[in-house]
C-alpha cells in the first residue's frame, strides 16, 4: 500500500520590537535573567495590558506578505491554563479573530512550484523561560510577554522538502520585513510539525503526531522524512500510530517520544475584557504595508530586471537579508552591480567563512568595497592588484585608493607625466626611432618597456603605447 | 463642631482660611480610625498620613483635595503599602506601584488615612467575607446589621465620619448598595471614565472605580480629579473631562425620568416606597417629567444569573495569578500542580472558591455555549433594553435597595430561590457601563435608605445635577452615623 503524508506546520515567531506585546518592558535576547521585567509581565494584581502598536504593524506586514485577509478590528482572547511559566495564569492571544486569515505562500521544490495554504496568523505573548534542574526549576521572566506571531499552515504539505522550503519562506519573510531575527537555533523562530499518514486516494486523516524541538531547516526535513518512514513501517506491520508528541534527536537523527497525548486541554477561551476591540483604519493598514522593508522576492526581481544580475546571483544574494542589505548599500555607490555581486559572493564570502564571521561583523564598509571596484573599472588597478588592496581594507576599512597608493599599485594615467617619460626615453634611444622608421615594429615594444621601467611599472601600458606611437609618427 | 465632620468642599474652605491644618485633620482622622469598632480597616496609615500632612503648609485654593483625609479600599495597589484584597492569599503582598487613582489623589496632596476592608477580593455584597471578618454598619451600635459590600470598610469609614472621601470599587453594586445602607453618596462613572489601572480585577468588563462621599457636590469634585485617559489602561476613554460643577444647581425642568415598574412592584417595605415616592413628588414639583416604565420582567430576572456567570468567569481567570508561585504563600506540594492546588484551596475563603468553580464551569468547552455565551447574550439584551429606555428618558430612578441594611441573620451570598429584583437591579449600570449614583433619601428607624439614579454614558454632569436636586429636596446632606447614633 502506498501512503501520503499530511503535514501541517505551526510557526511561532518572536518579534524584535523595542518593547513587549502588552507592556513597556524592553525586548532583548541574552540579557541577565529577570532584568527586562515590569509589573505587567509579572502579572502584579491590577496591571493591565496595552497593545504594542509596532507588533500590530509587524503582524500586518507578515500577513500581507502571506497574501492574507487582514481583520481590521483587533480582538484578543484569554487562553486559560495553570502552568509554572505563565505569569497571569492565562495567555493573551487571538483565538476567535486572528489578524490574518486564508493566505498562501509559493515554494519552489525539485518538483516545481507549489502553493502552500495558510489558515491563520495571530498575535500573542510569549511565556517565561524555564530551566529545569534536578530538584528545582528556574524561571526567567525576560521572555514573558515578548510579542509573538503564530502562523498556522493548512495540512497541504506532503514531504520533508516542502516543509523545509515552507519554513524557509516564512523565515525569509519575517527576516526581510524586519519583524524578527528568525533564528531557529536561538528560538526566535520555532516550529511544530503535525504529521499523519493516509493511503493515497483517501480523504480521511490518519492519527497525527506532533514533532517539536526542530532547531534548523535541515532538521525539519530530516525529522519529517524519518517520521514518514516510521509511521509507514508501523502501518504496514498493522500497528496503529499513536497520538503523541515527539522531538527530534539530533545525534540519533530520529524522532523520539516526549509524551502521549491525552485529551486536549480545555483552555476556556474568552474575550480579553481589558482590551476593547481596536479598529484599524484603512490608512493605518495601508501605511504598515507600504513602509514594510523590501522582501526577498521583490529584491530578486529588482536585481534581475533593474540591476541586470542573473537569477543564480540574485538567489544567492537574497538567501541572507544581511548580505542583500550589504549589497544594496554598496550598489548605491555606483560600482558595477555584477562585479559587486561577484566580490560579495566570492571574496567576502571566503573571508567571512575563513574567519567564521557574519557579514554584520565585517569591517569593510559597502562604500569602500564599491570604491575598490570602481578603481578596477576605471583601470587604475588590475583585478589582481585589487585582491591585494582587498586583503588590507577588509581588515581595517581603509580607503582603497590610499591603500593602492601605499602599495604602489596605482597605474600612472596622467598624460603629462607619461609624456615626460616618453620624451626622455626617445631622447636616450635615437636608434630605436630609426629602427621603427625602418619598419621594425619591435622597436615600439622596446620603447614602451623603457617607459614602464622608468615609471616603475605604474604607467598605463595602453596609454603609453598609444602616446609613443603618436610621437614616432611626428618624427 | 469638628472640622473632620465637614464635607470635602467645606473642609477645603476651612483649610484655605487656615482655620484648620491638614496635620490636625489627619491626626483627628487617625484617632477616630484607631477608635473604630466596625472593623473598617485593614491597615491604618498613621506614619504615612502624618508624614504627608506635615509637609502641607501652603493651602492650594484651586485644589479641592489639598489636605483632605481619605480612605482606600484595600484592593487598590499602593506602593510600599500592604495591599491584601482582604484575602488570606495576599496577606503579605506589598505592591511596587500605585493605582492611577491613588497616584492622582496623592499628587493632589490628599492625605491617605487607611486601607479599608472589603469582601474578599471584592467578591460579595455583605461585608462579611474579608479575612479580617465582618464589617459592621456604623448606624447600628448593636452590630447586628451589615453595612453592605464589597466596599464595606470604605462605607463604614466615611459613614462614621473618619474621612469625607473613600475609594471603592463597583462590579455589581459594591459601592452603590453599601451607600444606601450607610447613608452615603456612592458614585460610579461611565465604564472607561476613570482608569482602573492598579485596581485588583474582579470582572474587568463590569469593574468600575467608584467612591463614597457625603454630598453630591463632593462626588462631582472627586470625578473632576479622577476622570481621564490613562495610558496604562487601554479601556480608559479619550473623551474630554467635563466641568461637573458649574451647572450642578441648574434647573431640572423638563428632564425625563423613568421609574422601573417591576422594581417598585418587587419592594415589600412600604416605608421605603413612601420615602421614594416623596422624592418623586419633589422631582415633579421641580419640573421633571416622571413616568413608570416597564423594563421586562424576564430580563430583570435574568440579571443575577447573568451577573454571576460573567463575573465569576472573568474572576476565575483574573485571579489565576494567585497560585502560590508568583503570588501567595507557599502551602507546600511536590509538584507545581500541588503547590498551586494547595495555595488556591487554602488561600481563599469558601465563597471565593465557589465563585471560581462557577466561573470555570461556565467557561468549559462543553458548557460555554449554554452558560457563558448565553450570559453574554442576556447581557446584551439587558443593555439594549436599558439604552432603549435611556433614549426616551434622561435618567432611570429607583430605590437603591428594597430595604434598610439587613441583619446578618437575614443575609447570605449564596444563591437562593428567594430572588428579589430590587436587590439585584443596580447591576444594570455595570452591564451597560452607565454612570450611576446612590444618595440618601430617608431614614427608617434611624437607618438610612438610598435612591439610585442612572444616566446616559458620559453624561455624569447631568446625573450630578439631578442628584443634587434630590439632595436639596430631602435635605439629607453630609449624613454621618456620628451625628445620629448616640
Amino acid at each position: 500500500m502506498n501512503f501520503e503524508a499530511v503535514i501541517g506546520i505551526e510557526i511561532h515567531v518572536e518579534m524584535k520590537t523595542k518593547s513587549k506585546m502588552f507592556s513597556s518592558a524592553p525586548v532583548e535576547f541574552g540579557a541577565e535573567p529577570n532584568t527586562l521585567v515590569n509589573p505587567v509581565d509579572m502579572a502584579f494584581p491590577g496591571t493591565m495590558p496595552v497593545v504594542n502598536k509596532q507588533a500590530v504593524i509587524n503582524a500586518i506586514r507578515v500577513a500581507n506578505a502571506l497574501h492574507m485577509k487582514i481583520d481590521q478590528e483587533l480582538w484578543f482572547d484569554r487562553k486559560n491554563y495553570f502552568y509554572a511559566d505563565l505569569p497571569k495564569g492565562f495567555q493573551i492571544t487571538q483565538d476567535k479573530r486572528p489578524i490574518g486569515r486564508d493566505g498562501y505562500v509559493m515554494i519552489k521544490t525539485n518538483n516545481g512550484e507549489k502553493k502552500i495554504e495558510i489558515e491563520r496568523l495571530h498575535m500573542e505573548e510569549d511565556t517565561c523561560k524555564q530551566l529545569h534542574l534536578s530538584t528545582y526549576s528556574l524561571l526567567d521572566y525576560n521572555r514573558a510577554g515578548t510579542p509573538l506571531i503564530e502562523i498556522v499552515s493548512r495540512p497541504n504539505i506532503r514531504n520533508g522538502e516542502e516543509a523545509m522550503k515552507y519554513v524557509e519562506q516564512i523565515k525569509s519573510i519575517v527576516q526581510f520585513s524586519d519583524v524578527s531575527d528568525g533564528k531557529m537555533e536561538e528560538g526566535s523562530l520555532r516550529c511544530d510539525v503535525n504529521i499523519s499518514l493516509r493511503p493515497i486516494g483517501s480523504d480521511k486523516f490518519g492519527t497525527k503526531v506532533e514533532i517539536k524541538n526542530l532547531n534548523s531547516l535541515s532538521n525539519v526535513e530530516k525529522a519529517i522524512e524519518f517520521e514518514i518512514t516510521r509511521q509507514q513501517q508501523l502501518l504496514l506491520s498493522g500497528v496503529p500510530v499513536e497520538q503523541e508528541t515527539r522531538r527530534f534527536d539530533e545525534t540519533r537523527k530520529e524522532t523520539v517520544l516526549m509524551r502521549k497525548k491525552t485529551d486536549a486541554v480545555d483552555y476556556k477561551y474568552f474575550t480579553e475584557p481589558n482590551i476593547t476591540p481596536i479598529k484599524l483604519s484603512d490608512e493605518f493598514v495601508k501605511n504598515a504595508i507600504e513602509t514594510c522593508p523590501e522582501l526577498a522576492a521583490s529584491k530578486k526581481d529588482r536585481y534581475m530586471t533593474i540591476l541586470g544580475l542573473n537569477e543564480y546571483d540574485s538567489d544567492i544574494l537574497i538567501q541572507d537579508k544581511d548580505v542583500s542589505d550589504y549589497f544594496d548599500k554598496a550598489v548605491k555607490f555606483n560600482a558595477s552591480p555584477k562585479l559587486l555581486a561577484n566580490w560579495i559572493m566570492v571574496d567576502i564570502a571566503a573571508y567571512l567563512n575563513k574567519n567564521n564571521l557574519k557579514i554584520k561583523d565585517l569591517q569593510l564598509s559597502p562604500e569602500h568595497l564599491s570604491d575598490l571596484i570602481k578603481l578596477i573599472e576605471e583601470g587604475k588597478i588590475s583585478s589582481k592588484q585589487a585582491k591585494d588592496v582587498f586583503a588590507v581594507i577588509v581588515e581595517n576599512d581603509a580607503s582603497p585608493i590610499d591603500v593602492a597608493n601605499e602599495l604602489g599599485l596605482v597605474q600612472m594615467s596622467d598624460e603629462g607625466a607619461i609624456f615626460e617619460l616618453i620624451l626622455e626615453v626617445l631622447k636616450e634611444n635615437p636608434q630605436s626611432i630609426e629602427d621603427y622608421k625602418n619598419g621594425k615594429d619591435r622597436a615600439l615594444g622596446f620603447l614602451v618597456g623603457q617607459v614602464m621601467k622608468k615609471s616603475r611599472g605604474k604607467a598605463n601600458p595602453a596609454m603609453t603605447s598609444k602616446m609613443i606611437l603618436d610621437e614616432l609618427k611626428k618624427k | 463642631m469638628n472640622y473632620l465632620d465637614l464635607t470635602i468642599k467645606e473642609m477645603h474652605e476651612a483649610l484655605v482660611k487656615k482655620e484648620i491644618t491638614p496635620l490636625e485633620l489627619a491626626k483627628e482622622a487617625i484617632k477616630r480610625a484607631k477608635a473604630d469598632t466596625n472593623n473598617a480597616f485593614e491597615t491604618i496609615l498613621e506614619d504615612k498620613a502624618i508624614e504627608i500632612a506635615s509637609e502641607l503648609t501652603e493651602p492650594e485654593e484651586n485644589n479641592l483635595f489639598w489636605g483632605i483625609p481619605f480612605g482606600i479600599k484595600d484592593n487598590f495597589s499602593t506602593k510600599n503599602i500592604l495591599t491584601t484584597g482582604s484575602s488570606e492569599i495576599l496577606k503579605d503582598y506589598i505592591p511596587v506601584f500605585n493605582a492611577t487613582v491613588v497616584e492622582k489623589l496623592l499628587n493632589a496632596h490628599a492625605v491617605p488615612i487607611a486601607k479599608t476592608c472589603l469582601d474578599e477580593l471584592a467578591m460579595g455584597g455583605t461585608g462579611t467575607t474579608g479575612h479580617k471578618g465582618i464589617t459592621y454598619n456604623p448606624y447600628d451600635p448593636k452590630h447586628e446589621r451589615l453595612v453592605g459590600g464589597s466596599s464595606c470598610g470604605s462605607a463604614a469609614m466615611v459613614s462614621a465620619g473618619i474621612a469625607p472621601f473613600a475609594l471603592g470599587s463597583d462590579t455589581g453594586d459594591s459601592v452603590r448598595k453599601p451607600a444606601s445602607f450607610a447613608g452615603l453618596v456612592g458614585f460610579k462613572p461611565t465604564w472607561g471614565r476613570i482608569s482602573r489601572f492598579g485596581l485588583f480585577p474582579f470582572a474587568p468588563s463590569l469593574d468600575h472605580v467608584a467612591y463614597f462621599t457625603r454630598s453630591v457636590e463632593d462626588a462631582a469634585f472627586a470625578l473632576s480629579l479622577l476622570a481621564g485617559r490613562d495610558l496604562h489602561d487601554a479601556t480608559s476613554s479619550n473623551k474630554k473631562v467635563d466641568d461637573y460643577i458649574s451647572n450642578i444647581n441648574d434647573t431640572i425642568k423638563g428632564k425625563r425620568i423613568a421609574i422601573l415598574k417591576e422594581v417598585i412592584d418587587s419592594i415589600r417595605d412600604e416605608k421605603v416606597l413612601t420615602i421614594f415616592n416623596n422624592t418623586v413628588e419633589k422631582l415633579k414639583e421641580n419640573g421633571a417629567i416622571v413616568e413608570n416604565v416597564s423594563f421586562d420582567l424576564k430580563l430583570l430576572e435574568a440579571c443575577y444569573p447573568t451577573y454571576m456567570v460573567i463575573s465569576c468567569a472573568e474572576a476565575t481567570s483574573n485571579n489565576a495569578n494567585l497560585d502560590g508561585i508568583k503570588f501567595g504563600p507557599r502551602y507546600g506540594g511536590d509538584t507545581y500542580q500541588e503547590v498551586m492546588c494547595n495555595a488556591r484551596t487554602k488561600g481563599f475563603c469558601e465563597l471565593i472558591r465557589r465563585r471560581f468553580i462557577i466561573g470555570s464551569f461556565s467557561l468549559m468547552r462543553e458548557n460555554q455555549e449554554d452558560l457563558f455565551l448565553r450570559a453574554q447574550k442576556a447581557r446584551r439584551l439587558i443593555v439594549n433594553r436599558t439604552n432603549e429606555i435611556l433614549n426616551n428618558y434622561d435618567f432611570i430612578y429607583i430605590p437603591a435597595a428594597p430595604n434598610i441594611a439587613p441583619k446578618f441573620t437575614d443575609s447570605s451570598d449564596k444563591l437562593s430561590t428567594n430572588y428579589l429584583i430590587a436587590d439585584n437591579i443596580l447591576v444594570l449600570g455595570n452591564f451597560a457601563g452607565l454612570p450611576s449614583i446612590t444618595l440618601p433619601i430617608g431614614l427608617i428607624e434611624n437607618m438610612p435608605i438610598g435612591g439610585n439614579l442612572m444616566g446616559r454614558k458620559f453624561e455624569e454632569k447631568e446625573l450630578f445635577k439631578i442628584a443634587k436636586n434630590i439632595e436639596d429636596g430631602t435635605g439629607l446632606y453630609n449624613l454621618s452615623s456620628r451625628k445620629l447614633v448616640k
